[in-house]
């Protein structure tokens, strides 16, 4: 009674199981900002969903979650638009020039094996990176989010740099004054990449923002769900439209635990650190790039796969 | 090619020796399933009258097709990664066999392989596009029933077939878990009374699985107005998630 016919995916699934799935990506993303996909999918595969089925219907459940964490944080002050704006215009550009470089790879042989390394070098690399740092900052006097002194007196030179390009802008959210120049180039190299390895970019846009921008990450994490709603609402629509795989009977069941789960985390989020939430953060990207390296690195059970899917 | 010409002058003689006036009929308990939206699998009970002293073998399967899949492969001696496309040609999606004993022992290869009986005959009648070594081929073709299998979509068994005698027919009742994992289509049912190692009868019936109300609806939309289902998907998100929010807004005044 508790089981449900996915019609897309062609399975059968207890109620329960997506539900509880969606409140827990739900929560992470209002927490941290990240759509969450790099978790679900490959959750919803152990399922028994089909590889292309999963994504699809996740980028659909995205955009109920980040509707609703966008909503939250909106009404918490915590978006920059301006700021969001750019990083999406250089997405846009990057995304259409990833799937070019997609087909450059694929021309030249063993792009998956390009692809592969990329996403676990890009999750260590990120993950490691993100944890050291706020564990110092946590050490130093939990003094919260003045780390930028020392980084800036080393970069002085790229900084300069940076300060005189054109088209100074003030973000008055993040607090920072920049070059419109340096969001819309960050947003083209996450597009590349976010192509490259199919995900939707929330676990690079997070740090690039954190570190690169210097935002603050309340701010960061509000943006950042508003612009993967953006993202997920168009992979939504050209995965229905082209491939037929987004699964909206298993959409609803993620998303009424999703929605919930956004708000949740949210709330949760206004009670911690921003510290405290990166090294989270952190903690979640590193276990989840030891599991792939496991994945990989084991002898799989059964050496045939449907086409479609890692 | 070189099987028909075997198989063909087997034909002839059987078609040339009258057998005996074996009668063997074959129903299933529904020859339809209904997909509907709480639908978790079914079962499928197969039963029917059969000569007296025979051994029966009982298939249900789907028709014939290609299925490409992808070989997974240690790239650089590191990585398990999908490597070789595969394309298994010739072979049910699903197929489900159950006899009352080994279906080695009581049909000759050759007989197994012209009425598709057991893994061993499907891997004989299957092709494999591209063409490998035969160990390879063979190799290949046991992940492909082990994956099936895994998908409970393939499943060989002896036993589990009640005869219940009687004079000169006998009856016998089977029952198959019918999992939820096979894809609504068109499926046959085909049972076979062999004696003295040949076929003496074969009987058919067929099972449509079908999906109903809510989930065709929604199959069929996604499948033909994709752009129409991509915007409701996206707007029933959406509505969604501002309405949890709202509600949340509302609900939890004191945040």
């Amino acid at each position: 009674m508790l089981y449900i016919y996915l019609p897309v995916a062609h399975t059968s699934v207890n109620i329960l199981l997506p539900i509880g799935l969606g409140l827990l990506v739900g929560m992470m993303s209002g927490l941290f900002g990240v759509g969450g996909g790099f978790l679900m999918t490959p959750l919803l595969m152990m399922v028994g969903i089909p590889p292309t089925v999963a994504a699809a219907t996740d980028s659909n459940q995205i955009v109920g979650a980040s509707s609703s964490g966008s909503y939250a944080h909106w009404r918490l002050g915590n978006i920059d638009f301006r700021m969001g704006v750019y990083l999406l215009a250089g997405s846009f550009v990057g995304g259409i020039l990833g799937v070019q470089l997609i087909k450059f790879l694929r021309e030249m042989g063993n792009a998956d094996f390009v692809i592969k390394m990329t996403y676990i070098l890009m999750l260590g690399i990120v993950g490691l990176y993100m944890f050291v740092e706020s564990l110092n900052t946590l050490r130093k006097g939990k003094k919260g989010e003045v780390e930028v002194e020392p980084e800036q007196k080393k970069e002085s030179r790229l900084a300069s740099m940076v300060q005189s390009l054109p088209l100074q802008t003030e973000f008055v959210k993040s607090g920072v004054r920049q070059s419109a120049i340096i969001p819309v180039i960050l947003g083209c190299f996450i597009g590349v990449l976010a192509a490259v390895m199919g995900v939707g970019g929330g676990f690079l846009m997070v740090p690039v923002m954190v570190y690169l921008l210097k935002m603050p990450m309340k701010v960061v994490v509000g943006t950042s769900l508003f612009l993967i709603l953006f993202t997920c609402i168009e992979v939504t629509f050209l995965q229905a439209y082209t491939n037929h795989t987004v699964d909206f009977m298993l959409a609803v069941l993620l998303l009424a635990g999703s929605t919930i789960g956004a708000q949740t985390g949210t709330r949760l989020g206004k009670r911690l650190k921003g510290d405290q939430l990166k090294i989270l953060l952190a903690i979640i990207v590193l276990v989840v790039t030891v599991k792939i390296i496991l994945d990989v690195t084991t002898t799989p059970d059964i050496l045939l796969s449907v086409t479609g899917g890692e | 090619m070189k099987m028909i010409l075997v198989v063909l002058p087997l034909l002839l003689l059987f078609a040339a020796v009258p057998v005996a006036m074996a009668k063997t009929t074959a129903r299933a308990n529904h020859d339809e399933i209904d997909i509907n939206y709480d639908y978790n699998g079914s079962t499928v009970s197969v039963s029917g009258d059969t000569e007296k002293d025979v051994d029966l073998i009982i298939k249900i399967y789907s028709e014939n097709g290609n299925e490409e899949m992808k070989v997974k492969d240690k790239v650089g001696g590191l990585l398990w990664m999908n490597g070789e496309t595969v394309v298994f040609g010739n072979v049910p999606n699903q197929y489900f066999l159950r006899s009352t004993a080994p279906v080695e022992e009581l049909l000759a290869e050759s007989q197994l392989n012209e009425h598709s009986i057991g893994y061993e005959a499907l891997a004989a009648n299957g092709e494999l596009e591209p063409a490998m070594e035969p160990e390879k081929e063979a190799e290949l073709f046991a992940e492909f029933f082990r994956y099936k299998e895994k998908g409970s979509l393939y499943s060989q068994s002896v036993g589990g077939i009640d005869l219940r005698g009687g004079e000169p027919q006998q009856d016998y009742y089977t029952v198959f878990d019918w999992p939820y994992q096979a894809p609504p289509g068109d499926y046959r049912i085909t049972v076979y009374a062999v004696r003295d190692g040949s076929v003496i009868d074969v009987a058919d019936a067929s099972l449509v699985v079908e999906e109903v109300g809510v989930e065709k609806t929604l199959t069929t939309m996604a499948e033909e107005r994709g752009a129409l289902y991509g915007i409701a998907a996206i707007i029933v998100a959406m509505s969604a998630g501002f309405g949890v929010g709202v509600i949340f807004k509302t609900g939890g005044g004191a945040h």
